[in-house]
């Protein structure tokens, strides 16, 4: 029973939609979607939010209370989240009040930080591991100069063919082996579906039969 | 241990110091770079401004980021709305995303503040937070029906009420969305709202996910998209160009014909105009602080403030038949005398861009600055490695 359950649900979600998408029935179109799934999906969505949170909070609980390593930092994500939400609660989140202040100053610099690290990682990479060892390789790092150079307006006053070379590089071998990958994914994507749609594949249900 | 074998093993924190001063330095010391306009911006530049000035067209910006990517999706959206708000085009916005709410109040905080006549719910409406989970029913609830899918906006009044809504339905008239993200953008409105109801789809990415959006640019289903910094300095260029544009002596804000007709600022995108040369002095990001005008241009612009005729002749200089003004040689009282209007206007002539408004091409050269750096420390460690493979083979 509790597996069968939730495979009946899979099973008839998964026939209602692909009934919504491929049908232009006033059943699927109107009674489905706008009657029973949109009221549906709002009222859910709160939920899912706390259910977020209530989460975050056992999990960082779990980690004070067993002294886990590095323990000492929950302690910031219940300060953050505490008084994130009272200032957004009570002070607004329009400009002149503390949330949108501490977006400003606290939230913005350190996600920037955090992503333009990446920049020196990959100049450190590039630097270690493009060598030209092999044909292959020589045209990667040869096509990957081109594009970073038209990519920038010193590259573009080397030559002003450059960022024609580039976009031929993007929309050509680039996208001839973008778009098998995509294919490839979209095949096994629409044969998952099929698997879960029938029962075979149930291993979104915890693993184990 | 020879040059070739020590370079070999450079330590890591060489190259963090070179890439950290590859980028300081250009962003201290700015100089004037030209960034060439590619399709994909030009062509999310046109259709935005083939909206100018009309009631019944509006466009949607989607904030699907967080704060970690504004460094390079930031540029974007403020260079979208300037040209809004420069062009009279009605934009809307909405995050999917609880942090992407502040981002949206940035955003227009920061370009509002020099188009005080733009005002909320009649220029501009912001939607603001609408969880993720909603975003498939809120996509194509608004093919259907705009305010009865978002019923309030971010300041908790009813759309419908809202004066911006008088002509607008659904995407018959809200006919283009411009997801800004730094993962998978625009997805959602490709899959549900471009096959159902047509809807024009562009996107705004980081560049480390341009290549991934590709497929959809060549194929049509995206009609334009900003490609990192150097699709935010694009843009910004391509505002600087045509929507910020004013001629000597034409007004500020709009007007109206003879018939009733508003006549916008700025002017229409042309390939012609952005290959000349005289475009070149409306993109400099370096400090401008003096106007330059032909005499037949400057009796244009000073015919506008008949009673300040004397105040003018006063501060400007003659130059191989030019008329300078430089405006750092106008006195506190002098500005007074020139008054809000007539200041504003002489300052704009000067073509100084404001810093908030030339990010991107700022950026722009430090990228420059460090993409040369990163292409010769990968030409040195290949040139290293052959050398040493060549030793090592002879030994």
């Amino acid at each position: 029973m509790k597996k069968t359950i939730p495979l009946m649900i899979v099973i008839i979600g998964g026939i209602f939609w692909f009934g919504w998408a491929l049908s232009t029935h006033k059943f699927f179109q109107d009674d489905f979607y706008y009657s029973f799934y949109m009221p549906w999906a709002r009222a859910m969505a709160p939920f899912a939010m706390l259910l977020g949170v209530v989460s975050l909070s056992m999990m960082h609980t779990n980690k004070i209370k067993r002294r886990a390593p590095k323990w000492q930092y929950s302690y910031f994500f219940f300060a953050g989240f505490v008084v994130t939400t009272l200032a957004g609660f009570i002070g607004g989140t329009q400009k002149g009040g503390v949330y949108m202040w501490m977006f400003e100053n606290m939230q913005m610099p350190m996600s920037a930080t955090m992503f333009a690290l990446l920049a020196f990682y990959m100049a450190s990479a590039a630097y270690k591991a493009f060598r030209a060892r092999s044909p292959e390789a020589t045209v990667l790092l040869l096509a990957a100069i081109l594009v970073m150079l038209a990519q920038v307006p010193l590259g573009v006053q080397i030559s002003k063919h450059l960022p024609t070379i580039s976009q031929w590089i993007l929309d050509v071998p680039n996208l001839a082996s973008k778009r098998g990958i995509m294919l490839g994914v979209g095949l096994g994507s629409v044969a998952t579906t099929l698997k879960i749609m029938l029962g075979i594949e149930r291993s979104y249900l915890g693993g184990g039969d | 241990m020879n040059f070739f074998e020590r370079i070999q093993k450079l330590d890591r924190r060489w190259i963090y110091i070179v890439v950290a001063l590859a980028i300081v330095i250009p962003l201290m010391i700015p100089y004037n770079s030209d960034n060439v306009t590619t399709p994909p911006t030009e062509n999310l530049y046109q259709m935005i401004d083939s909206f100018s000035g009309r009631e019944d067209r509006a466009l949607l910006l989607s904030f699907a980021h967080d704060a970690s990517t504004m460094p390079e999706l930031f540029p974007m959206e403020v260079a979208i709305l300037r040209h809004c708000f420069e062009r009279n085009i009605k934009v809307f916005m909405l995050t999917w995303l609880p942090q992407g709410g502040p981002i949206i109040d940035y955003a227009i905080n920061t370009v509002k503040e020099e188009y005080p006549d733009i005002k909320s719910g009649v220029d501009y409406c912001n939607f603001g937070y609408i969880p993720a989970a909603l975003a498939m029913p809120t996509i194509i609830g608004m093919g259907d029906n705009i305010s009865t899918t978002v019923k309030t906006d971010a300041e908790g009044r009813k759309v419908e009420n809202l004066p911006i809504m008088k002509a607008l339905n659904n995407y018959s008239e809200l006919n283009l969305v411009v997801e800004f993200s730094g993962s998978v953008a625009g997805m959602s409105w490709l899959f549900y709202a471009r096959p159902k109801f047509g809807l024009n789809v562009s996107v705004g990415v980081t560049a480390v996910m341009a290549a991934d959006q590709y497929p959809y640019l060549q194929s049509g289903q995206f009609i334009g998209m900003l490609a990192g910094l150097k699709g935010a300095a694009e843009y910004e260029k391509l505002v600087d160009v045509f929507a910020a544009y004013r001629e000597p002596g034409s007004p500020i804000r709009p007007t109206f014909d003879e018939e009733g007709v508003k006549i916008i600022p700025g002017r229409s995108f042309s390939s012609d105009i952005l290959a000349d040369d005289a475009a070149k002095k409306l993109i400099n990001i370096t400090t401008q602080s003096i106007a330059i005008f032909s005499p037949a241009e400057f009796q244009l612009f000073i015919d506008k403030y008949p009673d300040k005729t004397a105040l003018f002749n006063q501060i400007k200089t003659e130059q191989d038949g030019k008329i300078l003004i430089d405006v750092r040689t106008v006195t506190e009282q002098q500005k007074e005398e020139l008054g809000y209007l007539a200041w504003g206007d002489l300052n704009r002539m000067t073509r100084n861009i404001l810093y908030k408004f030339k990010v991107a091409r700022i950026g722009m050269n430090a990228q420059s600055v460090a993409h040369i750096m990163i292409i010769l420390f990968i030409i040195l460690g290949n040139i290293g490695y052959f050398i040493q493979k060549a030793r090592t083979a002879k030994k």
